[in-house]
């Protein structure tokens, strides 16, 4: 049966790759770290953006940045046109390369005594000290992030980045709290982000500090929600048994 | 007679590919105008066929019959867009223009855009442009070639640029000329090619794709602005009900020709998808712009794709 199954996915599966083969690089649904994801920009698209990354300083996250980017990459004017989104697909751009650069930028000795929140920790303030540069135009850059029409990608590109902090710092769970951690972290890392853009302490201290608190919240949260389960269970264990010796048929 | 009409777009719906406007017809009738069609279909083996509407013609034909459609329609094109379209294609062409954006934001003369405006007969697009340029951007350099094929198309729009402040400033210029081999203009020359309801008649769109590849310059855009299919099932039974029903009853009504109009909402049905003329823009050389690559407006009735020359 389920070969059967397996085998009627398959061709549709793989015309549906070819067709989308042909436009543009198949996309998995899955993740393996033996096959590591295509790029995640086109080559020309990726020129053009990493190229205006380096106007943002100067220039925020505008349509100048993009143009700037353009025309330092022998594009013209009229090539920004590639990006329909315009200042957004540069901040996505920021976005998904700081997020792929993160695992060259922290790696954890095989023997390192830390645990899995110091790791986090580690991780959430490397990927947040990756925003210094344009820390200043970064609050306009939240401010595209919100628009209603770039919520979703925002959102997911959020999503992504809690997902690959907790890969990096070796989180294996596959139960429920799979998903509590990503959200307590994306959580987590949208308020210290929030909170970087108006730091002023040398070498953003105080965001780092901001992050050990939030941290440390969430592992109570998460802990007392812990705490609970087990405490209803306990008692609905106990009830079970005390139902049954009072001879009810439960 | 008011039944056939009405009769007729169910028929064509249901897939009855090849009926003629005007041939109501008995049964026993039916086999002979089925070979006709059959004659019609398969032309001298050594000639390549294009389609003319649902019809299939020789390439050489298409031209001439396009040609024959608009220079009876130049003179009532904006009314019978206006009705056909309820008014929308003023919304689509002004959304169209406003995505492009052209002109340049640095003034300097050059720094101009050097746009052509293919199958752009009556300016409409044109037009838009340079006032876009000129009142948004600031631009005051940026110049349109218009090109059409049809001279009666290219005469209605010199005649409507002359109440257009860009008349005599050397901003404008006309063209006749085939979008598929345009000699006279350079290669590596032109900023933004637009083409607005046009690409759809054209006889080889891939010949006319990799022309404007040619001319353009490294980093310059390809748009088009073109019908094509909607993509919800219950959106596309009234549309296709109105175009198929309603459109070449209003050609005949109002501009005295139902053909034409017939062959308008034929040639729309014919057009590829969007994802086929994405892969066509593709195989012409060009990048697709990020995300999908093309933008539907009004759940599908057009669409607008581009596509930039790598440097």
């Amino acid at each position: 049966m389920s070969l059967s199954l397996s085998l009627r996915a398959l061709p549709r599966s793989s015309s549906a790759c070819s067709h989308i083969a042909s436009v543009q690089v198949c996309r998995r649904t899955y993740y393996s770290i033996h096959h590591p994801d295509p790029p995640p920009f086109p080559p020309v698209q990726a020129t053009i953006l990493a190229s205006a990354i380096q106007h943002v300083p100067r220039l925020g996250f505008t349509q100048a940045a993009v143009t700037a980017g353009a025309q330092s990459t022998g594009y013209l004017e009229a090539s920004t046109l590639l990006f329909p989104r315009g200042p957004f697909d540069l901040i996505r751009y920021h976005l998904v390369t700081e997020r792929l650069a993160l695992k060259d930028r922290v790696q954890f000795p095989a023997d390192s005594k830390l645990g899995l929140t110091e790791k986090v920790k580690k991780l959430v303030v490397a990927r947040l000290i990756a925003n210094k540069d344009i820390i200043g135009h970064w609050q306009g850059a939240l401010g595209h992030m919100s628009l209603l029409e770039n919520i979703p990608a925002s959102l997911a590109e959020l999503g992504n980045l809690a997902d690959e902090i907790w890969y990096l710092a070796g989180d294996k769970s596959v139960d429920f709290s799979w998903y509590t951690k990503r959200a307590q972290l994306s959580a987590v890392y949208a308020s210290s982000e929030t909170f970087m853009t108006t730091d002023q302490s040398p070498g953003f201290r105080d965001t780092e500090e901001f992050v050990e608190r939030r941290l440390g919240d969430a592992k109570t949260v998460g802990g007392a929600a812990g705490g609970f389960t087990d405490y209803v269970g306990w008692w609905a264990g106990n009830g079970l048994g005390l139902a049954r010796a009072w001879g009810m048929k439960v | 007679m008011a039944a056939r009409v009405l009769l007729r777009p169910s028929r064509l719906i249901a897939q009855a590919v090849n009926i003629r406007p005007s041939s109501p017809r008995a049964f026993s009738l039916s086999m002979r105008s089925f070979q006709q069609q059959e004659a019609r279909q398969s032309p001298a083996q050594d000639d390549r066929t294009t389609h003319f509407g649902f019809e299939t013609v020789p390439e050489s034909e298409k031209e001439a019959r396009v040609g024959a459609v608009f220079s009876s329609v130049a003179s009532s094109y904006d009314t019978m867009n206006d009705l056909m379209s309820l008014g929308i294609h003023r919304l689509w062409k002004d959304h169209f223009v406003r995505t492009l954006n052209p002109g340049s934001r640095t003034a300097s003369p050059t720094s101009a855009w050097s746009i052509l405006d293919i199958a752009g007969g009556t300016g409409d697009i044109a037009f838009r442009m340079l006032d876009h340029a000129t009142n948004i951007n600031g631009d005051l350099h940026t110049k349109v070639t218009i090109s059409d094929i049809n001279p009666d198309m290219l005469a209605e729009g010199k005649k409507r640029s002359l109440a257009t402040p860009y008349a005599s400033t050397g901003r404008l210029d006309f063209l006749v000329g085939n979008a598929e081999k345009l000699p006279s203009i350079e290669s590596n020359s032109i900023d933004l090619y637009t083409v607005a309801f046009g690409i759809r008649n054209f006889t080889d769109k891939d010949a006319a794709l990799r022309e404007a590849f040619r001319v353009l310059k490294p980093g310059g855009v390809f748009a088009c602005l073109e019908f094509s299919h909607v993509d919800s099932s219950l959106f596309n039974a009234f549309y296709k009900r109105w175009s198929f029903g309603a459109i070449p009853l209003i050609g005949q009504v109002v501009a005295g020709d139902r053909d034409s109009y017939q062959y308008l909402v034929e040639s729309i049905e014919r057009f590829p998808t969007q994802e086929e003329f994405k892969a066509m823009i593709e195989r012409a050389g060009f990048v697709a712009p990020a995300g999908v690559g093309y933008e539907n407006l009004t759940g599908g009735i057009a669409c607008i794709h581009k596509g930039i020359k790598p440097v």
